[in-house]
C-alpha cells in the first residue's frame, strides 16, 4: 500500500480490499475481570476488563494492558462467568438490606473474595475474604461481617479459587515501574526551555 | 586496559541487541493481533529500547559517545547486534518465535550478569530481571498455547521456529575477548550462555507439538558481532535516523 | 444475583415515547441526583443506543489515531522521543481497548464493533484522515489533537454512565503525559534551527481546519439533544467545547511565535468567545462520508491488521467459550 508510513508500505496485500467476513454473533474471546493492588496497604481494586482466550493468558494480557502506569504492587484477574453479583441499590439504600440472611450451611466450605461498591460510578474495592460452602452463603457472611454503617451499593463474591493471583516470586514484575520517566507527565517540563526562547525572541 | 577493552564489546552487542530487536517489534504497535496483545508487546519493546539506553549509558561513562550520537548515527557495519534482531517481522509467529527464542536468551544472560565483577552491568542485570520475569512468562505462555492449537498455528510456529533457530545461534557467536571476559568474572561467556539456553528452549518446545531441529545440523548464521549484516539492517537504520539526520547537531 | 455478564439485548427502538413511564422517572430522578448510571440498570433504549453509538465512536478515533503518529514510531529523533512515542501510540491502543470495554457493558460486542469499523458502518473521529507529512504533523498531534481530545474527554467524564466514566478518568490521567509530550516537543521546534520552526508552522497551516473541524458544526439544539443533555450523554455544545479549547491553546501556539493560518481569530472581548473563519463544514461532511486524503488507508490497515490476527484469535477460541458482557 502506498503511503507516509514505511511500516504500512510493508504490510502485506491480504484479502479484498474493504470487505471481511463478518463474525458470527458473539463468537470471540470471553472477558475477565482485572483487580490491581495499587500499593502495598491498599485494597485491590476493579480496573476494568480484558479479553483473552484463558485465565493465564488473561492475567499475561491484563499486566500490561493495566498496570504499565502508575504504581502497581500486585494484580489477578478472574473470567467474568465467576462473579457474583448482588443486586444494585441506590439513593440510601444499602445493598445488604436485599441480601437474605441465610442459616450456616454444614459442608465443605472454601474462600470467596468479597468485593463492596461504595459509590454508583467508583470502582468495587475488595474489603476480605469469608469461607463459605455456596456464593450465596458468602454473601450471607458478607453482610454479618462487612455491612457497616457506610452504604454499600453492589456486592461481589468470587471463589477464591476461581482467581489467577500474582505468586509472590512474581512480585518483582514492577519492579522498575516507578523508573519509566518516559511515561510520565512531570518528565516534560518544558518550561525552562520555553522561557530561554521567549526572552531570546523577544530580543 | 584490556579488560576495558572487553567489556566494551560485550556492552555494545548486548545494546545493539536490545535496541534493534526493540525497534523491530515496535513496528507491531498499532498492527497486532488482539488489542491486548498489542499493549504486551509494545510495553516489551518500550522496556528493550530502555535496556539499550542504560547500556549506551554504562558506555558513554566509559568513554564512548553519547547514547543519541551512537544509536542514531552509527553505519550498519558499526552495528554489534546479531543478525536474528534485525530481520523483518514477517507474520506473528516468526516475531512471538524470535521473541521467544531471544527474550530466553536475554534473561539468562542477565541472570549470569547478575554477579559480574563489573558492577554497572551487575546493577542493571538485577534491576531489569522483573521486566524479563514478564517478558519470558508471555513468551512461554504463547508458545506453549498455540504451540498445541489448530494445525494452522502449530504448522507456523514450526516453520518460523525453523527458519529463526540459524539466527538464534548467532546470538552467542563468540567475541575475542571470551577468555578475558571469563576470567575476570565479568561474564560467564557466550559458550556457557548457550548451553543454558538449549536446556530452557527444549523445556518449553517440549510442552508443544513443536520439533526442534538436531542441534548438531544446524549451521549458525553468523557475523553480526562483527558488523557483516543482512541487507536489513542498513534500511532499518536510514529509516530510524530519518528525521534525526535533518540536523545531527539539533535538539529535537 | 447471578454469576457474571449481562445478557445480551438488542436495540430496537429509537424514540422513548413506549418506555415504561415509572422506570423512566426513576432513572431521571437517579441522574437529577448526580447518581451514576451501572450497567444492570434498567435504562431507556435511546440511551443505550446513543452511548454505544458514541463509546464506540471514541473506541474507534484511539485505535484509528494511532495510526498518523504510528507513521513516525520508527522515526521518532533520538531516545527520548522514540521511546515516548512508542508509549503514546501505546496508550492510544490502550484507549481503545478501555473504550470498547466500557460499550461491551451496554450489550455491543467488541467482535461486533470492530467489523462495523472496518466496514465503514460506524465512524470515527475526522482529524485522522489526514496525512502526517512530517514529525511536526505528528508533534502537532500529540500535543494539539490531544489537547482537543482532553476538552471533549473531560466533560464526558462528568457524564451519566458509570463505565464510560471510569475508563475517561483512567484515560484523561494518562493523556497529561501526551499533552505534557506533545508541548514539549513542540517548544523544541519552536525553539530549535529555522528549519525546526518552518516545519512546525507548515504543520499547523495543514492542520488548523481539521482542528477546527474537531470539535463538530454548531449543534441544531432539537428536542433529541435536550433530551440526551438531560440524561447527561452529551455535556455540552461542540461550540462551547471548540471555544473552549481556543481559549486554552491559541495563547500558547502564539506564544511561540508561530501563526495560526486565519485572518479572522481572535477572541472578543465583550463576548468573551472566539470569533473565527467558519470553517468549511462541506468538506468536513466530505471527509466523514469516506473521502477524505487517508480514509481508505486508515480503514485498509486495519482491516489488514484483523486478517492478519485471525490465525492467532482462532487458534486460541476455546469453543465451550461463553461470552457474556463485561460487569462495568
Amino acid at each position: 500500500m502506498n503511503s507516509l508510513d514505511p511500516r504500512v508500505i510493508r504490510l502485506p496485500d491480504i484479502g479484498e480490499v474493504g470487505r471481511i467476513n463478518p463474525k458470527p454473533a458473539l463468537d470471540q474471546f470471553g472477558t475477565y475481570e482485572v483487580f490491581v493492588l495499587p500499593k502495598e496497604g491498599k485494597p485491590f481494586q476493579h480496573e476494568g476488563i480484558v479479553h483473552a482466550p484463558n485465565l493465564e493468558m488473561a492475567y499475561v494480557l491484563a499486566k500490561e494492558t493495566f498496570t504499565r502506569r502508575f504504581t502497581c504492587a500486585s494484580l489477578y484477574v478472574v473470567n467474568t462467568l465467576d462473579v457474583f453479583v448482588s443486586p444494585l441499590s441506590e439513593g440510601n439504600q444499602n445493598v445488604y438490606d436485599q441480601i437474605p440472611q441465610i442459616l450456616n450451611q454444614n459442608s465443605a466450605k472454601v474462600n470467596y473474595e468479597i468485593y463492596h461498591l461504595p459509590k454508583r460510578g467508583k470502582q468495587h474495592v475488595h474489603v476480605g475474604r469469608v469461607s463459605a460452602s455456596s456464593p450465596e452463603e458468602a454473601f450471607s457472611i458478607a453482610k454479618e461481617q462487612f455491612q457497616k454503617e457506610k452504604i454499600v451499593y453492589n456486592v461481589w463474591v468470587i471463589q477464591s479459587t476461581a482467581i489467577r493471583y500474582t505468586m509472590n516470586e512474581e512480585k518483582d514484575l514492577w519492579l522498575t515501574l516507578p523508573e519509566k520517566k518516559f511515561r510520565d507527565a512531570a518528565e516534560y517540563k518544558g518550561g525552562e526551555k520555553l522561557k530561554e526562547f521567549l526572552k531570546k525572541s523577544k530580543r | 586496559m584490556s579488560n576495558n577493552a572487553a567489556t566494551i564489546e560485550l556492552l555494545y552487542k548486548m545494546a545493539d541487541d536490545q535496541l534493534i530487536l526493540g525497534h523491530r517489534n515496535s513496528e507491531w504497535t498499532g498492527f497486532g493481533p488482539i488489542l491486548e496483545e498489542d499493549i504486551a508487546f509494545s510495553s516489551m519493546a518500550q522496556d528493550k529500547i530502555g535496556h539499550s539506553l542504560a547500556l549506551y549509558t554504562i558506555l558513554e561513562q566509559l568513554g564512548e559517545r553519547a547514547p543519541d550520537t551512537v544509536a542514531f548515527t552509527r553505519k550498519a557495519n558499526q552495528f554489534h547486534n546479531c543478525i536474528l534482531t534485525e530481520l523483518p517481522n514477517g507474520e506473528y509467529d516468526f516475531s512471538l518465535i524470535r521473541h521467544f527464542l531471544f527474550d530466553t536468551a536475554e534473561a539468562l544472560r542477565f541472570e549470569l550478569l547478575k554477579n559480574s565483577s563489573f558492577e554497572p552491568l551487575a546493577q542493571v542485570a538485577r534491576k531489569v530481571r522483573g521486566e524479563l520475569r514478564y517478558h519470558t512468562l508471555h513468551a512461554n505462555t504463547w508458545i506453549k498455547q498455540l504451540g498445541v492449537a489448530t494445525e494452522e498455528s502449530v504448522s507456523r510456529l514450526q516453520g518460523s521456529l525453523n527458519v529463526a533457530i540459524p539466527y538464534a545461534l548467532g546470538i552467542f557467536e563468540e567475541s575475542p575477548f571470551e577468555k578475558e571476559l571469563i576470567t575476570s568474572g565479568i561474564f560467564a561467556g557466550e559458550h556457557e550462555l548457550k548451553a543454558l539456553w538449549i536446556n530452557k528452549v527444549e523445556e518449553v518446545i517440549g510442552e508443544t507439538n513443536l520439533q526442534l531441529p538436531d542441534w548438531k545440523l544446524q549451521t549458525p548464521i553468523l557475523g553480526g558481532r562483527i558488523g557483516k549484516h543482512s541487507e536489513y539492517l542498513q534500511l532499518l537504520l536510514d529509516e530510524m535516523s530519518e528525521v534525526f539526520n535533518i540536523d545531527p547537531t539539533a535538539e529535537w | 444475583m447471578y454469576g457474571g455478564g449481562n445478557t445480551f439485548e438488542e436495540v430496537k427502538t429509537d424514540s422513548f415515547s413506549q418506555e415504561d413511564p415509572i422506570k423512566l422517572a426513576e432513572f431521571e430522578a437517579r441522574i437529577e441526583r448526580g447518581e451514576k448510571i451501572e450497567p444492570s440498570d434498567w435504562m431507556p433504549q435511546l440511551y443505550r443506543k446513543q452511548l454505544i453509538r458514541m463509546i464506540e465512536q471514541h473506541g474507534h478515533s484511539e485505535i484509528i489515531g494511532a495510526l498518523p503518529e504510528g507513521t513516525w514510531i520508527t522515526r521518532a529523533p533520538g531516545f527520548k522521543r522514540k521511546m515516548a512515542l512508542m508509549a503514546k501510540v501505546q496508550d492510544e491502543v490502550g484507549h481503545a481497548q478501555l473504550l470498547y470495554s466500557a460499550a461491551e457493558t451496554l450489550g455491543k460486542s467488541r467482535e461486533q464493533m470492530i467489523d462495523d469499523l472496518i466496514t465503514g458502518k460506524s465512524k470515527y473521529s475526522n482529524i485522522f484522515n489526514y496525512p502526517t507529512f512530517t514529525w511536526a504533523d505528528c508533534c502537532f498531534i500529540s500535543w494539539l489533537v490531544d489537547a482537543g481530545a482532553i476538552v471533549n474527554q473531560l466533560a464526558n467524564a462528568k457524564g451519566s454512565y458509570g463505565p464510560y466514566c471510569r475508563a475517561l478518568d483512567r484515560i484523561c490521567a494518562e493523556e497529561s503525559f501526551h499533552l505534557k509530550y506533545g508541548h514539549h516537543c513542540v517548544i523544541y521546534l519552536a525553539s530549535g534551527t529555522q528549519k525546526q520552526r518552518d516545519m512546525f508552522q507548515e504543520a499547523l497551516n495543514r492542520w488548523w481546519p481539521p482542528m477546527m473541524h474537531f470539535f463538530g458544526p454548531a449543534d441544531k439544539i432539537s428536542i433529541h439533544t435536550q433530551v440526551l443533555m438531560k440524561w447527561k450523554v452529551k455535556m455540552g455544545t461542540n461550540d462551547d467545547m471548540r471555544n473552549q479549547f481556543l481559549d486554552m491553546y491559541v495563547p500558547k501556539i502564539w506564544e511561540l511565535g508561530f501563526t495560526i493560518p486565519d485572518s479572522q481569530l481572535k477572541k472578543n472581548s465583550e463576548t468573551g468567545r472566539w470569533e473565527y473563519t467558519e470553517p468549511d463544514w462541506e468538506e468536513f461532511k466530505r471527509v466523514i462520508n469516506g473521502d477524505g486524503p487517508c480514509n481508505k488507508e486508515r480503514l485498509e490497515v486495519r482491516r489488514i491488521a484483523e486478517e492478519r490476527g485471525k490465525w492467532v484469535r482462532e487458534a486460541m477460541k476455546a469453543p465451550n467459550q461463553k461470552y457474556v458482557s463485561p460487569l462495568a
